[in-house]
């Protein structure tokens, strides 16, 4: 057995292809070997020093409310992340070197130490962070959100990698809270063409924005975005729709683009003088205060209480400037991430200008809230249709399906009379012929007659001269 | 009865192409407003014919509008400035039209070339020509390119108001248009005016002579 085994590695030392492969394998590991040395080489000593015990596993705290939090940083991660060049000390200043992890520092939960940290990141992202002060995410959180991300929620601040870095599209944060919308994504023409081309194909922040994200259902941004990839997108719809521009800014895309989504108007209120969607102060909440009060049978308001409300909201701002704004849009976050491929994109006409058109079935009311998401209120659809509410929603008219019914009326009313004038007139015309024929004939007759009576006195005339 | 060049040719061109498309602009106007219920044309192509026949209206109503004011005929109009004259003569014509004629009165108006229309005809006309046509026309126009004209459109109460007026005036011309046909059956025969705005001579019925003078 012995002289087997020295046979054999005789053999395979001896072999030209074993000795190659076992030099390239030696390489290899001195190569893996340099590079690990390379990393730590790359971090500084009291970085080095506090990796020597942050990178070990299942090294965690215990949290006041019983959570436990994470300490351990792996060496290999952060010295591929994009913070490698950043010391610890940078984003953890507030720590004492000579008394830390001798002395217990209480932290109340994850939550409130992401919430501390993220001044940290303020410090370097100064400009990311404004953004983000903008967004609904921190209007939430200032609204007292628990589940509004924050920045370490989005990137882990010890493994983050560059966005040049395309993983699968299963990496993206905002899926984290946004499950479903996400899983609507994931299958649509966006989804579908990310997956396959990678990063040709928009994910979430190409169009919502990561920081500055608004709710996508206030404001025209989500459409800028589709027209910033879909540059010629108004000269093709200009090709074949008429009042294109008109469609552009009161439908949003994914009303045809998703052609199985559900649909309604969405009337914002508008404040024409500012040029702005008008929102709800933080701690006035006039909006539900007013809408609840006006709509108590609570079947959506009516003409006469959206009247009311428009009065009501003019008053505050006393210009008379505020006004409704009416949009077709998908009823919901899901819906709007079913885009589908281009060719099968609602094209029918009839699809919204029929009168009991499925679009314009749902009405809502809607106001921007302090914490940056629509609020919201139902309206009667027949509002649409009213002539009283001609003022109330003057800003939108959608041909055919929200067409006056009291004009139809008219309409016909006209008809009916330009038709039964002309026949009353033929009638009594025709009832009045035999009087007319007869009176006609003692027209004809008449000069007759004076020319008989006329004709003797001219002949005894005549002759008088004669005589 | 004897001939009158009553209807000049400009006029004669401007009146039926006018007539035909009113007519062509009240059926794709029911088309694209009732999709529900008309279902000849597309709603596209009904909205893209009503833009073009639009378009060849206004440019006609400039033939119409250019005739009358570069020329004297342009009297037909406004024969004679006398408030007065004009009610009595208009009432007179409402007398015709409402009795007079059943009886076979003779139509109190006698045309000739500076008195084409009788007061009704010339009042209704002008209220039609100077201000609803324009009037319909120009709130076409907004509506033809809305968001071109946003700022106009908001001037005017916005696009429900704009498209409210845009259809009344439909609904009155749709009316005008069956009342004017039949009024104008009511010349001396029934096609007698149909043919004067063909031909451009209306046949003028001669007047008895009073008493042999």
């Amino acid at each position: 057995m012995k002289n087997f085994r020295l046979t054999s590695n005789r053999m395979l030392l001896s072999h030209p292809k074993s000795f190659i492969l076992l030099t390239l394998l030696a390489l290899a590991l001195a190569l893996i070997g340099r590079t690990l040395h390379a990393q730590e080489n790359s971090l500084a000593k009291e970085d080095l020093a506090c990796l020597t015990c942050h990178d070990k596993a299942g090294l965690e705290k215990k949290l006041t409310n019983g959570e436990s939090l994470s300490l351990q940083i792996s060496t290999q991660a952060y010295t591929e992340s994009m913070h490698k060049g950043a010391s610890c000390e940078d984003c953890h200043s507030d720590l004492n070197a000579k008394t830390h992890g001798k002395t217990k520092a209480d932290i109340k939960s994850k939550r409130a130490f992401s919430l501390n940290m993220r001044e940290s990141c303020r410090t370097c992202h100064e400009k990311k962070f404004t953004e983000y002060e903008g967004s609904v995410h921190a209007a939430l959180i200032t609204q007292g959100s628990k589940k509004a991300p924050l920045c370490s929620d989005c990137h882990n601040p010890h493994t983050l990698r560059s966005t040049r870095i395309i993983g699968p599209i299963t990496d993206t944060p905002c899926a984290k809270c946004h499950a479903d919308i996400f899983q609507a994504y994931s299958k649509d023409v966006h989804g579908l063409d990310r997956i396959a081309n990678g990063k040709a194909a928009p994910l979430c922040a190409n169009c919502h924005q990561a920081h500055g994200v608004k709710a996508a259902s206030l404001g025209d941004g989500v459409k800028d975005a589709c027209l910033s990839c879909h540059k010629n997108a108004v000269a093709l719809h200009k090709d074949w729709l008429p009042n294109a521009a008109l469609h552009f800014e009161a439908i949003s895309c994914p009303v045809c683009h998703a052609p199985n989504a559900e649909r309604r108007v969405n009337l914002r209120l508008y404040d024409g003088t500012a040029k702005r969607q008008v929102a709800e102060k933080t701690g006035v909440p006039k909006f539900e205060k007013r809408t609840d009060a006006a709509d108590t049978g609570n079947s959506g308001l009516d003409e006469r209480a959206l009247w009311s409300l428009l009065k009501e909201f003019n008053q505050d701002g006393g210009d008379g400037k505020m006004v409704l704004r009416g949009r077709l849009e998908v009823r919901s976050g899901v819906q709007a991430h079913q885009l589908s491929e281009k060719s099968k994109a609602i094209r029918d006409c009839n699809t919204c200008h029929k009168q009991g058109a499925a679009a314009f079935q749902s009405v809502t009311l809607t106001i921007a809230g302090p914490d940056g998401r629509p609020l919201r209120h139902g309206i009667q659809k027949d509002v649409l249709n009213s002539l009283t509410s001609m003022d109330s929603v003057r800003g939108f008219y959608a041909i055919g399906s929200t067409r006056i019914k009291l004009l139809d009326t008219l309409l016909v009313l006209v008809l009916l009379g330009a038709v039964c004038v002309p026949l009353g007139h033929m009638t009594i015309k025709r009832l009045f012929k035999n009087m007319r024929e007869k009176l006609e004939a003692e027209r004809a007759a008449a000069p007759v007659q004076a020319a008989s009576q006329t004709t003797p006195d001219a002949q005894h005339t005549d002759d008088d001269v004669s005589k | 009865m004897h001939k009158l060049y009553i209807n000049p040719l400009p006029v004669r061109i401007w009146h039926w192409t006018n007539a035909l498309g009113f007519v062509l602009l009240i059926a794709t106007g029911l088309q694209i407003r009732y999709l529900d219920l008309i279902q000849v044309l597309s709603f596209r192509t009904a909205v893209v014919t009503h833009n073009w026949i639009g378009f060849v209206l206004i440019a006609n109503f400039f033939v119409w509008l250019g005739f009358y004011l570069f020329t004297d005929k342009i009297k037909v109009y406004h024969p004679e400035l006398s408030p007065t004259k004009y009610f009595r003569a208009s009432w007179r014509q409402i007398q015709y039209y409402g009795y007079g004629i059943f009886r076979g009165d003779p139509n109190p108006h006698h045309p000739n070339a500076y008195l084409k229309f009788n007061p009704l005809q010339s009042m209704m006309y002008q209220i039609i020509m100077m201000l609803l046509v324009p009037l319909q026309f120009f709130t076409g126009v907004l509506l033809w390119d809305v968001t071109r004209f946003a700022s106009m459109v908001e001037t005017f109460g916005g696009v429900r108001v704009v498209d409210t007026v845009h259809v009344l005036l439909f609904i009155l011309f749709s009316g005008f248009i069956i009342v004017h046909v039949y009024l104008s059956s009511l010349g001396h025969t029934p096609t007698a005016h149909f043919k004067a705005m063909i031909t451009g001579y209306e046949e003028i019925e001669d007047e008895p002579e009073a008493g042999g003078s």
